[in-house]
């Protein structure tokens, strides 16, 4: 009886079901945040580690007793969060045990809180890396590298036909592994299919086998994962088919490395009975204790911990919202509208100090998601939120065109040089050369650059200034005026704009900082971790479209003849809100822009002195020249805190936050549920913003728990893949997430772990059925991952949506909250 | 039937991000081509599933529709059936006819 290889859609489809569990990782140069156990997400959050063995879901459950010794968790939040995550117990919470008069939920909290911890039952470490892993990491490197010393031969055949090339000379390999690998099948789905038949894996097997093989290096398989959709050039099933025949060509020698054991910790109800009774001297029945204690398994414990702490963030935060109506009775001077990012909290509060300055929350790419261009012949990039797929190129085009070819020419020379340098450096020929040539110059520019790095960067930008030519943004010609009309309605909408001023101003973000990697990450995260500026550009072109504005006051929205929309710029690290495109306004509106920027300038410096007190190296007295020097450092690991912090996300209008200092943790979205009937524009931002918000929430929380593994590990022993990531050291797994000093400073945390608390303002009738006809929503909220509150309108009461629907909360439920930054807890 | 020549279509009904595997089966069962709707709405086994949404093209269902020739489409069924076993997602198989047999390989 002859046997044939499975066909190679199957082969294709056993893939495709094993890698479900691969998270897609985006490049470095164009950093996505994104929940690294988005795979989970379809399962309870405290379920997710069994998919992710290794994975911290909570902090150790001795950090949240410290935090309710030191008062940072109420006893109010902890017992909130025990009769939540366990509904049985809220029919005999109050219900007596013996003589003592303890009641049942006194028992659990005693339990939790004056018994010494049982251990964590985390599993410790990451699988020890293989030989196998070693060789799969080189392979990778050497083909994926977007700037190799030497590119790989046969890169043109894709991954698989490239390494199937180059193989037999791999000396790391011995002579019979590398004439053995020299006959396999000249397709991957083929070579692969050959692999799981001399491994003898049976079809049952198959997925678990190769989802166990995907495990290892889960840095450069989530990026296989995103290179597949992306780019093309290799997919998970060529790496799989290299795999797999390299660890059949090595023999029964390379073993896998050994599962992580768990250590569980006991949990036997009836001995924690008998030690919380001797304790406490309780005059109760141990028997009855334990029956108490059952119902809340030590496992649980740190689950409940963990709500408690969001509990007391999320309710304090709750108590502090405002209930008064929109003042309407005067036209404001000028509205800012900015990102829903919360460093732009910050800045809408300092800017609103000055009258007459109104400001908004939006995603940062203003409903405008494109491919963009600049007028520098300088590539493209993709400026829209991950969860789109780039439809329109917006290209930027330069008002004189003999302006525009010159700068583009200047700057092309400042690039060749740049290069030229870089490659020389790399060159093992010419690095000698270049060191006897440009040595000296460049050690005195290093010596310049450590120690007056701003005086140093103002001379290079004077030397190498080229200078700027005035541009505008194609957008007419990517986006049909219909498409433009409604993108214009959407935005207004969404937002709950029902006037206008005579100046708006459309605000993106963007960090600029030195020699940092992840720059991108500080970036917006709407614009797919690019600086939200173009965007900015486009959205104020469709709004001062005369042709839009026809269109919009079709459709009942009416923007006067007098108001003029400009683009800005919020520099994230110095706090400079930079507007752009002035050659664009008009006249009459020189004045006012003049007052608002005068007005803006003073409000960038309020804020970077209320940043400075929480930057390591400076404090709230620090010159505000020094603090924006980061900027230029090349030496600094802490530009600034990026969204370190975030904690929640705010759905409604600025008069429920209006004049709080919500210490820049907050993701604000403005919302007004009578401009949106329908509900359009509410289901459009809990499944868009909201998810974004969440991504990076998720990306904080677990780079903040597991620094090493789903975090980027220490800044300081980075090595560069080109755009593409970074290793710890020479070779090895692609790093994940965000290095520690997004996270952390010395070993303390400073971004406090805690999942998302999305609150909103509007009918919740309309909300639950937003959440019940998307899938994502009901995943996210109904299995714990974040958490939903609401009231229906300013005159209701804040309901939080459960497993059983929405519950009322108490009022004795809501205190007054700390929501400055602090120090949270000890590395683990 | 009119000198149209039989061909199988496969429809798939899946969420959003699970589209780029399905496309993957398809090419690699050799058809020449698909056609990829986002945003289709329905009811279905998990309930209700809002239609398109105006900035999430990801957590949307899209139907994937191909047709290709009966002696290639069983390879794709039996790939499509294993890829959906077990989670959220339908196949519709039927038979069709095409006038141009050539641009369906």
């Amino acid at each position: 009886m002859t046997h044939t290889l499975p066909s190679a859609p199957l082969v294709r489809a056993r893939v495709a079901r094993a890698a479900d569990v691969v998270v897609p990782q985006w490049p470095l140069e164009s950093f996505i945040a994104i929940n690294p156990l988005a795979a989970a997400e379809a399962g309870r959050f405290e379920d997710a580690a069994r998919s992710a063995p290794g994975v911290a879901l909570t902090r150790a459950v001795g950090d949240y007793v410290d935090d309710f010794r030191a008062q940072r968790i109420s006893d109010a939040s902890l017992r909130s969060a025990l009769l939540e995550r366990v509904p049985e117990l809220r029919a005999i919470a109050s219900q007596a045990l013996g003589s003592s008069g303890i009641s049942a939920l006194d028992v659990i909290v005693a339990e939790l809180t004056r018994l010494p911890a049982a251990p964590d039952a985390r599993r410790d470490g990451s699988p020890a890396q293989s030989r196998l892993d070693e060789v799969m990491a080189h392979w990778l490197a050497a083909y994926l590298d977007p700037e190799p010393l030497w590119p790989m031969p046969g890169h043109r055949l894709g991954f698989f036909g490239a390494w199937r090339l180059m193989v037999r000379h791999d000396s790391r390999l011995p002579r019979w592994a590398r004439r053995a690998l020299a006959r396999i099948p000249e397709t991957p789905d083929g070579a692969l299919a050959e692999s799981l038949e001399n491994l003898a894996i049976d079809d049952d097997q198959i997925e678990g086998a190769l989802r166990a093989e995907l495990a290892h290096l889960p840095g450069w398989v989530g990026h296989v994962k995103w290179r597949a959709d992306h780019v093309g050039d290799i997919d998970l099933t060529s790496y799989l088919a290299v795999r797999l025949a390299t660890r059949v060509a090595l023999g029964p020698t390379e073993q896998s490395p050994d599962e992580l054991h768990a250590t569980v910790p006991r949990d036997d109800p009836f001995e924690r009975a008998a030690a919380l009774v001797k304790s406490l001297e309780l005059e109760a029945d141990p028997n009855s204790v334990a029956r108490v204690l059952m119902l809340h398994p030590t496992d649980q414990h740190a689950f409940t911990w963990q709500r408690a702490a969001e509990l007391e963030y999320s309710r304090g935060l709750i108590a502090r919202l405002g209930r008064d109506d929109v003042d309407e009775s005067q036209r404001p001077i000028s509205q800012v509208v900015l990102c829903i990012d919360p460093r732009s909290e910050g800045l809408r509060r300092q800017l609103e100090r000055s009258p007459g300055i109104d400001t908004f929350g939006f995603a940062g790419f203003f409903a405008v998601p494109m491919r963009y261009t600049t007028a520098d012949g300088r590539g493209s990039v993709d400026s829209l939120p991950a969860l789109l797929s780039p439809r329109h190129a917006v290209t930027e085009v330069s008002v004189d065109a003999r302006d525009g070819e010159l700068r583009a020419s200047r700057l092309r020379l400042r690039d060749a040089v740049a290069g030229g340098i870089h490659r020389g450096e790399a060159v093992s020929a010419a690095g000698f050369a270049l060191a006897e040539t440009s040595g000296w110059f460049m050690g005195l520019a290093s010596l310049a650059r450590t120690f007056a790095p701003s005086a140093t960067a103002r001379l290079a930008r004077s030397v190498g200034r080229v200078p700027e030519a005035p541009a505008v943004l194609t957008v007419d010609r990517a986006f049909s005026l219909e498409e433009r009309t409604l993108i214009a309605e959407a935005a207004v909408r969404m937002m709950g704009m029902t006037r206008f001023a005579s100046l708006v101003v459309f605000g993106g973000h963007a960090s600029s900082t030195t020699n940092n990697l992840f720059q991108s990450a500080l970036d917006c995260g709407a614009c797919g971790g690019n600086p939200g500026s173009p965007n900015a550009r486009a959205a104020a072109s469709i709004f001062n479209d005369s042709a839009v504005r026809l269109g919009l006051a079709a459709h009942g929205i009416e923007i006067p003849a007098d108001t003029w929309f400009v683009a800005a710029e919020h520099n994230t690290v110095t706090d400079r809100l930079a507007v752009l495109d002035q050659h664009l306004v008009p006249g009459s509106h020189r004045d006012a822009l003049a007052d608002f920027e005068l007005r803006s300038a003073a409000a960038s410096d309020r804020l970077v002195r209320e940043r400075a007190s929480a930057l390591p190296g400076a404090t709230a007295r620090t010159r505000l020249s020094r603090v924006r020097e980061r900027a230029d450092d090349w030496a600094e690991v802490y530009p600034e805190w990026g969204l370190a912090g975030n904690a929640a996300m705010i759905i409604g209008p600025r008069t429920l936050t209006q004049g709080l200092d919500l210490g820049r943790r907050v993701f604000l979205h403005s919302y007004e549920a009578a401009c949106d009937p329908d509900s359009d524009g509410l289901e459009t931002i809990l499944t868009a913003p909201l998810v974004v918000a969440q991504w990076i929430n998720h990306q904080y929380y677990f780079s903040a728990l597991n620094p090493d593994t789903l975090g980027a590990g220490t800044k300081t022993l980075h090595n560069a893949i080109g755009g593409i990531g970074v290793l710890q050291g020479q070779s090895g797994d692609l790093m994940r997430g965000l290095p520690w000093q997004s996270v952390g400073l010395g070993t303390a945390l400073v971004h406090e772990p805690l999942r998302l608390s999305v609150i909103v303002e509007a009918p919740r009738d309309r909300i639950a059925a937003i959440v019940s006809r998307n899938q994502v929503l009901r995943s996210l909220f109904e299995n714990d991952w974040i958490s939903l509150t609401a009231r229906d309108d300013r005159a209701g009461e804040w309901h939080r949506y459960g497993h059983y629907g929405w519950i009322e909360i108490a009022l004795s439920e809501i205190r007054t909250p700390e929501t400055t930054m602090t120090t949270t807890g000890e590395r683990s | 039937m009119n000198g149209l020549t039989k061909m199988t279509k496969v429809e798939i009904v899946v969420a959003g991000r699970d589209a780029p595997p399905v496309r993957e089966l398809i090419t690699a069962a050799g058809a020449t081509g698909y056609t990829s709707v986002s945003g289709v709405s329905g009811i279905g086994h998990d309930g209700q599933h809002s239609g398109a949404l105006l900035f999430n093209e990801y957590d949307t269902l899209t139907m994937v529709i191909t047709v290709l020739p009966p002696e290639k489409a069983s390879a794709l069924i039996e790939s499509v059936r294993v890829l959906l076993d077990g989670r959220s997602g339908v196949m519709f198989v039927a038979d069709t006819f095409v006038s141009r047999p050539d641009y369906f390989g």
